[in-house]
C-alpha cells in the first residue's frame, strides 16, 4: 500500500477498460476515469448509460467484472471486503440522492457515526459532528431524526457526515437529483467549498449541466463507454 | 464490541413504532418457541411410571408421555416460523439501515455483529420470559422441576436460533453496501420448486411411514420429528412454486386490476410467504387428518358401553389436549399469515402510495393484499387437506374395516382459507395508513 499523499493533479483513484453487467444487462462496456487529487470531476450522461455504476466501482463499493481499479497504487477491484470497509471509513465518503441516513439516529449522531464506527468515542464524535452541523447551517436541527428534515437539510447533515472524517475522496451519486434547484445550487456549493478547502477529491455523477457546471472536469458516458475524455468544465 | 453494543442499543431505542412492534413480535415469536421447548423438556425429564394429576393422567405412562413429546416438538415449528417471520419484518426498512452501516465504513462482519446483537437481545428476552413462565407453573404445580441444563439449553438455543434466522436473512445487505437494489431476484422456476418440494414431501412421507412400520421404539420419535421438518421444507418449496406458477397464470390472463397487481406480486416475489403458507399447509394436514382419526375415535369410545368414567375422561381429555395443540399451532401460524401481510404491505409502503398518488383507489390495493394471500393458498389448502382427509379415511378403515368419509375434516380447509384470509386482512388498517401521501417522502 502506498502511503505518501499525491501532490494534486496527480491520480488518485484510477479506473481503467471497466466491464460490469448486471445479470445479462452490460452497465459499463470498457469505460475509464481518472480522478485527481484535490480536483472536482463531474461524470455526466443519459439515464442508464452508466455512471453511478462507474462511481460505485471507483469508491470500492461494486466490484468490476473486468479491469482495474487503483487508489493510489492500491487495486480496490481486489481488495478484501474489510479493506473496502476501512477505506470508506478513512479515505472515502459516499454520498447519495437520498437515503444514506438512518432513520433511527438523530442528525448528530448520524454525522457522528463513521467516527464512532472508527472507535472514536461517541462524546468526542458528537463534538466533531456539531461543528460541521454548523458550518452547514444545520445545528439546530442536531437533535431531529431524519425524517423530521426538509431535503434540503437533509443533504446537507449527509454532507456533514461524507465530511466528517476528512475522506481524501468524496463519491457523490446524483447529490442534489431529489432537491429544487435553489437547495441543490446550495448544496453544490457547500460541497465543493469544503472539499477545496480541505483539498479532497470529489467524483460526481449528474445529469444537470447547471450542476456539472461546479467541476474542474467533466468525463461522459454513453451506453457504458467513456464517450469523450478530459471535457474542461 | 461495546460500540457496536452501544450503536445496537442507539439503533433499537432510535426505533419508530413500527420497528418496536416487531421487537415485540420478536419476543413474543421466542418467548412462544421457549415455552413448548421448556414444557417438552419438562416433559421429557420425567422417567418411568408417575403419578401426576394433569389431564387425567396422560403424563402417567411414558407411552403417552412420548405423544406429548412429539406434540410439543410438532409445535415448535409453527413457532419457529412466526421467529422467523419476525426477524423478517420490516426487512427491508432494516436491510437499508445496514446498507447504510455498511457505506459509512461497517465491515461485514461488524454489520452481522449489531444485527445478532439487536436480534438476539429480543429473543433472549422472549426466551427467559417463556421458560420462567414454564418453570414457574411446574413448581407452582408442586411438580419437580425439570432438569435444569434441558431448561438451560433450551434458553442458549432460542436466542442462537433468532441469531442465525437474522443473519441469514441479511446476508445479501451484508454482502454489499447498497443493499439488494443491484441485485438480482431469485429466479427458481415455479415448477422445478413444485418438483424439489414433492420430491422432499415423498421422502418424509416415505421416512415416516418406514420409521412407524419397522424402526425401533426408540427412533420414532426423532425420525418422525424429522421427517415432518422435511414435511415443512419440502411444503416452503411447494408454496414458492405454487405462488410464482399462480403469479405467472393470471398475471398473463388478469382482466381485473386487483388480480393483475397481485399475481405480478406473486411472481415478482413468490418466496415472501413461503415459509408461513408452509406452515399453513402443515397444520392443514395435521387439522384434517386429526378431524377424521377424532371422529373415529369418538364413534369408537360411545360403542365401549362398560368402560369406566375414568377411563372415558382419559381418552377423551387426550383427544381434546390433542386438538387444543392444533389450535395453538393453527394460532401461531394465523399471527405468522398477518406479520407476513403487514410485512408485505409495509416493504412495499412507498410504492403504493405511489400508486394511490396516481390514481389507484385503496380498495383496489386492499382486493390485491387478500389475493397475494388466496391465490397461492387455495389450491395447496386442497392438495394438503385432501392428505389430511386420505390419513383419516385410512385411520377410519383400520378401525372399522370399511371405507367412511369423515364429514367433520372436509371443513378444515375452507375453514383454514377463510380464517387466512382473515388474518391477513389485519395488514389493511396498515395499508390504509401505509398509503398516506407523507409516505411519499424520502428519508
Amino acid at each position: 500500500m502506498n502511503t505518501t499523499e499525491p501532490a494534486p493533479g496527480q491520480p488518485l483513484v484510477t479506473a481503467r477498460e471497466l466491464r460490469k453487467a448486471y445479470g445479462s444487462t452490460p452497465a459499463l462496456c470498457g469505460a475509464s476515469a481518472e480522478l485527481n487529487a484535490g480536483e472536482i470531476l463531474a461524470l455526466t450522461g443519459p439515464s442508464g448509460s452508466g455512471k453511478s455504476t462507474l462511481l460505485h466501482c471507483m469508491a470500492g463499493i461494486v466490484r468490476p467484472d473486468h479491469g482495474p481499479v487503483t487508489y493510489r497504487a492500491e487495486r480496490l477491484d481486489s481488495a478484501p471486503e474489510e479493506r473496502l470497509s476501512e477505506l470508506r471509513r478513512t479515505d472515502f465518503a459516499v454520498m447519495f440522492q437520498f437515503g444514506q441516513l438512518i432513520p433511527e439516529l438523530t442528525t448528530v449522531d448520524n454525522v457522528s457515526l463513521p467516527l464512532i464506527l472508527n472507535g472514536t468515542d461517541r462524546r468526542t464524535a458528537q463534538k466533531q459532528a456539531r461543528t460541521w452541523l454548523e458550518r452547514f447551517g444545520v445545528l439546530d436541527r442536531a437533535e431531529a431524526r431524519p425524517g423530521e428534515l426538509s431535503g434540503g437539510q437533509a443533504q446537507r447533515v449527509a454532507l456533514a457526515r461524507a465530511l466528517v472524517t476528512s475522506p481524501k475522496a468524496v463519491f457523490a451519486d446524483e447529490p442534489t437529483g431529489a432537491l429544487d434547484s435553489l437547495a441543490g445550487e446550495q448544496v453544490m456549493t457547500e460541497l465543493t467549498s469544503a472539499a477545496r478547502e480541505s483539498g479532497a477529491a470529489v467524483l460526481l455523477v449528474t445529469h444537470d449541466a447547471t450542476i456539472a457546471a461546479y467541476a474542474d472536469r467533466e468525463i461522459r458516458l454513453t451506453d457504458g463507454r467513456t464517450a469523450t475524455l478530459e471535457v474542461s468544465a | 464490541m461495546r460500540t457496536d453494543l452501544r450503536l445496537a442499543w442507539l439503533l433499537t431505542s432510535g426505533s419508530n413504532r413500527r420497528e418496536w412492534w416487531r421487537i415485540c413480535l420478536t419476543v413474543v415469536g421466542a418467548a412462544s418457541v421457549a415455552t413448548f421447548g421448556a414444557m417438552a423438556a419438562a416433559v421429557a425429564s420425567i422417567s418411568g411410571y408417575a403419578n401426576l394429576p394433569v389431564a387425567h393422567g396422560l403424563l402417567n405412562n411414558p407411552g403417552e408421555r412420548r405423544g406429548v413429546l412429539l406434540a410439543l416438538l410438532l409445535l415448535l415449528i409453527p413457532g419457529l416460523g412466526l421467529l422467523a417471520q419476525c426477524a423478517r419484518l420490516g426487512a427491508v426498512h432494516r436491510d437499508r439501515r445496514m446498507a447504510c452501516l455498511r457505506l459509512a465504513g461497517a465491515a461485514p462482519a461488524r454489520v452481522r455483529r449489531i444485527a445478532a446483537l439487536e436480534s438476539g437481545l429480543a429473543c433472549l428476552l422472549g426466551s427467559v420470559v417463556g421458560i420462567v413462565a414454564v418453570a414457574g407453573s411446574v413448581l407452582v404445580a408442586g411438580q419437580p422441576p425439570a432438569r435444569l441444563w434441558w431448561m438451560a439449553a433450551v434458553m442458549v438455543a432460542v436466542p442462537a436460533a433468532g441469531v442465525a434466522v437474522s443473519l441469514g436473512a441479511l446476508r445479501r445487505v451484508v454482502a454489499s453496501p447498497l443493499g439488494e437494489v443491484k441485485l438480482l431476484p431469485r429466479g427458481q422456476g415455479g415448477g422445478r420448486a413444485l418438483a424439489r418440494g414433492a420430491i422432499l414431501l415423498v421422502a418424509a412421507v416415505t421416512g415416516g411411514i418406514l420409521a412407524l412400520a419397522y424402526g425401533p421404539a426408540g427412533l420414532v420419535l426423532p425420525v418422525m420429528f424429522g421427517a415432518l421438518l422435511l414435511v415443512g421444507a419440502g411444503g416452503v418449496w411447494v408454496s414458492g412454486g405454487m405462488a410464482r406458477l399462480a403469479g405467472r397464470r393470471y398475471a398473463a390472463r388478469a382482466e381485473n386490476p386487483a388480480l393483475l397487481i397481485a399475481a405480478e406480486r406473486l411472481s415478482a416475489d413468490p418466496w415472501a410467504a413461503a415459509r408461513t403458507h408452509a406452515a399453513v399447509l402443515l397444520v392443514t394436514v395435521v387439522g384434517t387428518g386429526f378431524m377424521g382419526v377424532r371422529e373415529t375415535l369418538l364413534d369408537a369410545l360411545s360403542d365401549q358401553r362398560l368402560m369406566t368414567r375414568s377411563d372415558l375422561d382419559f381418552y377423551t381429555g387426550g383427544i381434546d389436549l390433542a386438538g387444543a395443540a392444533i389450535l395453538v399451532g393453527l394460532l401461531i401460524v394465523l399471527v405468522s399469515v398477518a406479520v407476513s401481510a403487514a410485512e408485505s404491505v409495509a416493504a412495499r409502503r412507498r410504492a403504493l402510495a405511489r400508486q394511490v398518488a396516481a390514481g389507484v383507489p385503496r380498495k383496489v390495493l386492499s382486493r390485491a393484499v387478500l389475493l397475494e394471500t388466496a391465490l397461492p393458498l387455495a389450491p395447496a389448502l386442497l392438495v394438503s387437506g385432501a392428505g389430511g382427509l386420505a390419513v383419516g379415511i385410512w385411520y377410519a378403515s383400520l378401525a372399522t374395516h370399511e371405507l367412511t368419509l369423515p364429514y367433520s375434516a372436509l371443513a378444515v380447509p375452507p375453514l383454514m382459507l377463510a380464517t387466512c384470509l382473515l388474518a391477513a386482512a389485519t395488514s389493511l388498517p396498515l395499508l390504509r395508513r401505509s398509503t398516506q401521501p407523507t409516505e411519499l417522502r424520502h428519508t
